[in-house]
């Protein structure tokens, strides 16, 4: 009952006004900008770390929370309304999502999405408030081979090995290794690859890793092959027969539930984050879809909708658990999350719960209430972010690039950062051009220092013996979760693969007609 | 998308298979792989001028994880030169803006690089308002917005806010420029 206690004593934090206020913000600005095409929540978090300059850490970190909620949420919104595919994480909703709403059933679509969304959301958080604590006491006894072996494990499954291309991953992680390795080394306290010049012996700033790489690059790189003239958005009809019918709900509320079982355990484990739940929770649905629901897989299935959007917030708050207990990030997002509690000087991890219980708690009671204003912001609201997707792209461009100059120059007001940033941000943008996965670098660049750190200490400890990353039971286990990990991540990809290529796309004139047999069925 | 075969929908996912997108020689995959070896390279010759402070033998110094940095580099880029030179290219990113036809427009990163640049003198000189003006009507301009002039009004607007904002508002010391510095809402 002890963290029941706590958590009440969160949310007496989390609903003083002033709270309340950061918390619809960050929910606000986080819809808003998941509905932007071209911006996920790793790139929305990055845009807004300059916050946390003046900030003070629960306001901060609460904007955070509602920002990365409120991201997944508004990807749904553009993948069902728009014609392309948006983040990874939700392209399986763009399948089915997408086909609803050129078949005129895009509210249905959306209210499945943002009802599931919620009941995922939120048991997922009620998952992580009661399991959180308990995992850091059992994380209190870890060793310093054990938070390496758990370093290598995040280094090699975000992204590295579970990418397309395994090289290209271990390229773009030893891009951010080295990133890392720039500045004042701690045990000797002389500089490494500094150049000679001295604003580096600080070391690049996680900031313009993360804002480089994510808002940068990705903008130059959109912009390097803009898809030009008018932004096709599928019309949402409004009325009372395109809202979700009773058998719409009778067919989604057993794959939102499935869609959570399946999300919160695969977020909560470094396997490459939301990506791999939404498409195991579609997997699924396909599978277990009986008679006419299963025709209709491929042309508008709104179980297809429901089961994967419950799966992508599962998976989000799953993130969180081994975020805060270890201070281990498993995907690019959680990562930049991280960099912000380094801001401040507080380092997630097994401790956070005793130092920095009253912060923790704030934070997860305001993902309830986030969860709550998300559902309010998404249902009825969601005429005004369909406006918000036909913003035209040269502006938003243009905007995400003045919002990264303004977080380089504000960290120090150095215009030397800015230069920073636009080099790694050219980084970013030959990557995504070349194939090169980014999340390993931010990952690389973020955790490496600490990675040097732990190796050190247990080297220290056991005077050089190299089997002392190996001698506690937990450090084995972790390590042969990893090869666990890669063997099932091949498996994946090879089911994703399959899963790609046999949906049969019916040419979308086929679907209406499809439709309109329905009502006899039922 | 009438009639087609389904294109995969994560191109990436197929296993960055071979495409035979051009018969040219990928001079670009090349030199960007090669300038990740050379990185690598600079990491293990850089690693070792750092110096090793005496009586720490049988500790890991400071120059072990720098080298291993800098073969992990090494390595995984050759890797991928030879997987470019067996006809395996990357698989570049795709998105929702991104048009999966087109060629890389350089003359426009170019213009978006330069807008960029500019910020390193306009910032301090002219002030954070006039320099977001610049930037966000530059790159407005470049991605092709319809109307220069209404570019450069919302970077205006939009500099006049964050200046607002995170100048006087949050107290970050944005410099407000000469043409504004006047203005006592502008400051912390």
């Amino acid at each position: 009952m002890d963290s029941l206690n706590a958590l009440l004593e969160g949310f007496a934090t989390a609903l003083q006004p002033q709270y309340l206020l950061y918390a619809l913000f960050g929910v606000f600005i986080g819809t808003a900008v998941g509905v932007l095409p071209g911006i996920g929540p790793a790139m929305t978090v990055a845009l807004l770390l300059p916050l946390t300059y003046t900030l003070d850490p629960t306001g901060a970190l609460i904007v955070f929370a509602g920002i990365y909620y409120g991201g997944m949420y508004g990807g749904s919104t553009t993948s069902i309304l728009l014609n392309t595919p948006g983040e990874s994480s939700s392209i399986a909703t763009a399948l089915e999502g997408n086909r609803m709403a050129k078949a005129g059933r895009g509210a249905a679509a959306l209210a499945t999405a943002a009802l599931g969304s919620f009941v995922a959301g939120t048991i997922a958080t009620v998952a992580l408030t009661f399991l959180a604590p308990g995992i850091a006491r059992l994380a209190v006894q870890l060793g310093p081979a054990d938070y390496f072996a758990l370093i290598v494990v995040a280094f090699l499954t975000v992204g590295a090995l579970l990418g397309s291309s395994v090289p290209r991953g271990l390229v773009s992680l030893g891009l951010g290794l080295m990133l890392g390795l720039v500045g004042t080394e701690v045990l000797s306290g002389q500089q490494r690859y500094t150049l000679g010049i001295p604003t580096l012996s600080d070391g690049i700033d996680v900031v313009l890793i993360a804002v480089g790489l994510f808002a940068l690059g990705e903008a130059l790189y959109v912009a390097s092959r803009l898809r030009h003239g008018a932004v096709a958005v599928i019309p949402v009809t409004r009325g009372r027969h395109n809202r979700m019918s009773r058998r719409d709900w009778a067919r989604s509320w057993r794959p939102w539930l499935r869609g959570t079982a399946i999300g919160f355990p695969i977020g909560t484990i470094p396997a490459g984050g939301a990506d791999v739940a939404t498409f195991l929770s579609y997997a699924t649905e396909r599978k277990l879809a009986k008679g006419g629901a299963k025709a209709e897989f491929g042309r508008g299935a709104i179980e297809g909708v429901a089961g994967p959007e419950a799966a992508n917030n599962a998976a989000a708050a799953g993130v969180l658990v081994p975020l805060l207990t270890l201070g281990l990030p498993t995907t690019a997002t959680a990562a930049i999350i991280l960099s912000a509690f380094q801001t401040y000087g507080i380092r997630p991890g097994p401790q956070l719960f005793e130092t920095q219980a009253g912060l923790v708690w704030a934070l997860i009671a305001s993902l309830y209430i986030g969860n709550v204003m998300l559902l309010v912001l998404n249902l009825p609201l969601v005429g005004m972010w369909v406006k918000v997707l036909r913003i035209p792209r040269p502006y938003l461009y243009a905007g995400i690039l003045s919002f990264a100059a303004l977080g380089a120059y504000a960290l120090h007001f150095n215009v030397f950062d800015t230069l920073i940033l636009l080099v790694i941000g050219l980084i970013g943008f030959l990557m995504r051009r070349y194939g090169y996965p980014v999340a390993p670098m931010v990952v690389g660049g973020i955790l490496g220092p600490m990675a040097e750190e732990q190796l050190r200490k247990s080297m220290a400890i056991s005077q050089g013996d190299l089997l002392y990353l190996v001698h506690s039971p937990f450090a084995i286990v972790a390590y042969a979760t990893l090869a666990l990990i890669i063997g099932l991540g091949v498996w994946l990809k090879r089911r994703k693969a399959r899963l790609e290529s046999t949906p049969t796309l019916v040419p979308t004139g086929a679907i209406t007609a499809v439709d309109e047999r329905e009502p006899e069925k039922s | 998308m009438t009639g087609q075969a389904p294109a995969p929908l994560d191109a990436s996912a197929s296993g960055g298979a071979r495409v035979p997108r051009s018969a040219r020689t990928p001079i670009g995959e090349y030199a960007f792989a090669a300038v990740c070896a050379a990185l690598g390279v600079y990491a293990i010759v850089g690693a070792g001028f750092i110096r090793v402070p005496p009586g720490s033998a049988s500790v890991l110094g400071p120059r072990v994880f720098p080298y291993g940095v800098g073969i992990l580099l090494v390595v995984a880029s050759l890797v991928v030169i030879v997987q470019v030179v067996r006809g395996h290219r990357g698989v570049p990113d795709e998105g929702e803006d991104v048009d999966p036809d087109a060629p890389t427009d350089w003359v426009t990163v170019a213009k978006l690089i330069a807008f960029f640049l500019s910020q390193l003198v306009l910032i301090e000189l002219a002030g954070w308002p006039i320099a977001v003006t610049v930037l966000f009507g530059g790159a407005a301009w470049s991605l092709g917005a319809k109307r220069w002039w209404v570019a450069l009004l919302i970077g205006l607007g939009l500099g006049l806010v964050t200046q607002l904002v995170f100048g006087g508002w949050l107290g970050l010391s944005l410099p407000a420029g000469p043409l504004l510095d006047w203005i006592p809402i502008f400051h912390g």
